[in-house]
């Protein structure tokens, strides 16, 4: 019970910290404007065929034409509806970018507690190993094994972004576990004879997860960054439609210079998604680290 | 340790992971569905050719001895041979290198000038209009989707206005016609702003954000209230004893920040025709080129690692702190 008000408490006190920050608002009112996009995507099927995102084809356009009553945004070259696939490629945004960032927070928390926790050769390999995967290039890695093994499906594409990309949170949260490591509490629950597991789990990763999650803001946008690259390229799930994908189809089909209405939208969305994940992630960085704040404000 | 003993072992960490990767990539080549023997050997090759081939590199022996000569092949500079373009993989890549290098060591060195001296100015006056214009705008900047961003400047600045070509490297006309050395020169430069002008915009605002914020902790070091009772300019203090130290940062993440570059830079070598490495690996991989994809793949990750080392050393240069 005192746990729970205590938790309130300092959850209200964060919340207040947060939405005084001009970026961390602005941040939240676009992540809802995109949220409640990717939400009215799943009413598109029962409005009609003809707005079906990859199969809907307008009988009477069948090429791309400008905004219009029909088509708030236009028409691809085919005559699909370019707003119905705005939203679609909202929806896939969101899933990419939170499913592969919290996969690789999963990795990176363990391995970064792990790692600080046990020290010595362990915590070595296992930084070295961080070091290695993080100097790797996702995007040039994705391709080759697109190359290799053909179209990948939109999960394997979200498992290997988040497998290239967790070492910079276990860098992260390895040095927070070793300055953890150093408190009485640790000490005390060693003392009373809790196991190396119990203590890395009940103890210590109470502790990293706000800082976890933090950089699972991070970690959504290059998440989205590296799979609407790839769809751009040609290499996406071609079952889903995304917001890469449809600039692919924009250049490829040679519109790039004739549908500015085409062009424009999927560009902006992804580029305005990253920087509202962006934006909250830096908001939450001032409330987790007071330094940050600005003086004169209790810390 | 001295600084010799501190270059070999960075030295030695490199090429261990660049073994790594040269292994891993060997399996993966094997393990990907499909015969290994269509993947290095052009399908159009005459079956004595082809023959002629598969015994050099060794593919129809046990793995083992394959990757021993896979090794070996490659430390020899034998990369098999490109299917579309009939020559010595090597050959193809190494001819792509300069475009690549020229493009991106300038852009990287420009945006990082910059950076660091608009996030000196951004941190100096904090909280002024001039400070929040800044940093909105590197935020947008590095939030930038490199493709679109790119296909924007294009669109705009070599379709709609018309002050750059829309692609390429060269004018070939210029070239045929036996121009002087100077007037191809500034072709090449004038096909180079567009995208070099597109990499430094996606690039800058990720410096100038790392160079305020350490700048701001340089700040408030005992040094610069020592300075300041000193009696120093507001120049020197800002120039000498903060933005020297607050830089270093910011050159550990030129580093950190290759694996994004690159993959920025593979990006637009694409939209704007660039005959560089990234556009090869893209084309190879969309033409199912095997050997090309393999070659490029690997001469990526070589420049990637190199120029990590490149940094590492320039830290501990540029910081007497560092004992190596």
């Amino acid at each position: 019970m005192s746990y729970n008000s205590g938790f309130t408490q300092r959850f209200s006190t964060s919340w207040k910290i947060f939405i005084k920050n001009p970026l961390g608002k602005a941040g939240l009112a676009l992540l809802m404007l995109f949220a409640f996009m990717a939400l009215a995507s799943f009413a598109l099927p029962f409005i009609g065929d003809m707005y079906d995102p990859m199969t809907g084809v307008d009988p009477l356009v069948l090429h791309s034409v400008g905004p219009s009553a029909v088509h708030w945004l236009g028409t691809d070259f085919i005559g699909r509806d370019i707003f119905c696939q705005l939203l679609e490629g909202s929806k896939i945004a969101f899933i990419v970018g939170l499913a592969s960032a919290f996969i690789s927070i999963v990795i990176g928390t363990v391995v970064g507690m792990v790692s600080g926790y046990a020290g010595g050769i362990v915590d070595m390999l296992l930084m070295r190993l961080a070091d290695m995967v993080m100097v790797l290039p996702s995007l040039v890695i994705l391709l080759i094994i697109a190359a290799l093994f053909g179209q990948l499906n939109i999960w394997m594409i979200v498992f290997l972004i988040a497998i290239l990309r967790w070492p910079a949170v276990a860098r992260v949260i390895r040095s927070q576990t070793l300055s953890l490591k150093q408190r009485p509490f640790i000490e005390a629950s060693r003392v009373a004879g809790a196991s190396n597991v119990r203590i890395i789990f009940k103890h210590i990763m109470p502790n990293v997860l706000p800082l976890a999650f933090l950089y699972m803001t991070f970690r959504v946008t290059s998440a989205i960054l590296v799979e609407a690259s790839l769809s751009f390229l040609g290499f996406g799930d071609p079952g889903q439609i995304s917001w890469g994908m449809m600039l692919q189809w924009v250049w490829s089909s040679g519109h790039m210079f004739q549908a500015p209405y085409w062009l424009l939208p999927p560009g902006i969305c992804i580029s305005l998604l990253t920087l509202s994940f962006y934006m909250v992630g830096r908001a939450m960085d001032e409330v987790l680290d007071p330094r940050l704040r600005k003086e004169g404000k209790p810390s | 340790m001295n600084r010799s003993l501190f270059l070999f072992k960075k030295t030695l960490e490199l090429f261990i992971l660049f073994f790594l990767i040269l292994t891993v990539l060997f399996f993966l080549f094997r393990l990907a569905p499909g015969d290994p023997v269509t993947r290095m050997v052009d399908p159009m090759l005459t079956p004595e050719d082809a023959a002629h081939l598969i015994e050099q590199m060794g593919l129809d022996k046990p793995l083992t001895t394959q990757y021993m000569i896979y090794v070996k092949n490659f430390f020899t500079g034998n990369l098999g041979f490109s299917f579309h373009y009939g020559e010595p993989v090597a050959r193809v890549i190494l001819s792509r290198l300069p475009c690549t290098l020229l493009l991106f060591t300038t852009s990287t060195l420009l945006a990082a000038l910059a950076g660091i001296f608009l996030g000196k100015l951004s941190a100096w006056h904090k909280g002024s209009r001039l400070d929040g214009v800044l940093s909105i705008s590197a935020l947008v900047c590095h939030t930038l989707f490199v493709p679109w961003f790119a296909l924007m400047m294009l669109w705009v600045l070599g379709f709609q206005v018309g002050w750059f070509p829309l692609g390429g490297i060269i004018s070939p006309e210029l070239w045929i016609a036996d121009s002087s050395f100077m007037i191809k020169t500034l072709d090449v430069l004038h096909h180079m702003l567009l995208p070099l002008l597109t990499l430094f915009i996606i690039h800058v605002g990720s410096y100038l954000l790392l160079m305020r914020s350490s700048m701001l902790s340089v700040l408030k070091e005992d040094y610069i209230l020592t300075a300041r009772a000193k009696g120093l300019t507001d120049r020197v203090i800002r120039n000498g004893h903060a933005a020297k130290n607050a830089s270093l940062p910011v050159v550990t993440s030129v580093g950190l920040s290759l694996a994004f570059s690159i993959n920025g830079g593979a990006l637009t070598e694409q939209i704007f025709t660039w005959p560089g490495i990234g556009r090869e690996l893209i084309f190879a991989v969309s033409n199912n080129d095997y050997p090309l994809a393999q070659g490029c793949f690997l001469l990526i990750a070589a420049v990637v690692l190199s120029a990590n080392l490149i940094v590492d050393l320039l830290y501990a240069w540029l910081d007497p702190r560092i004992h190596y």
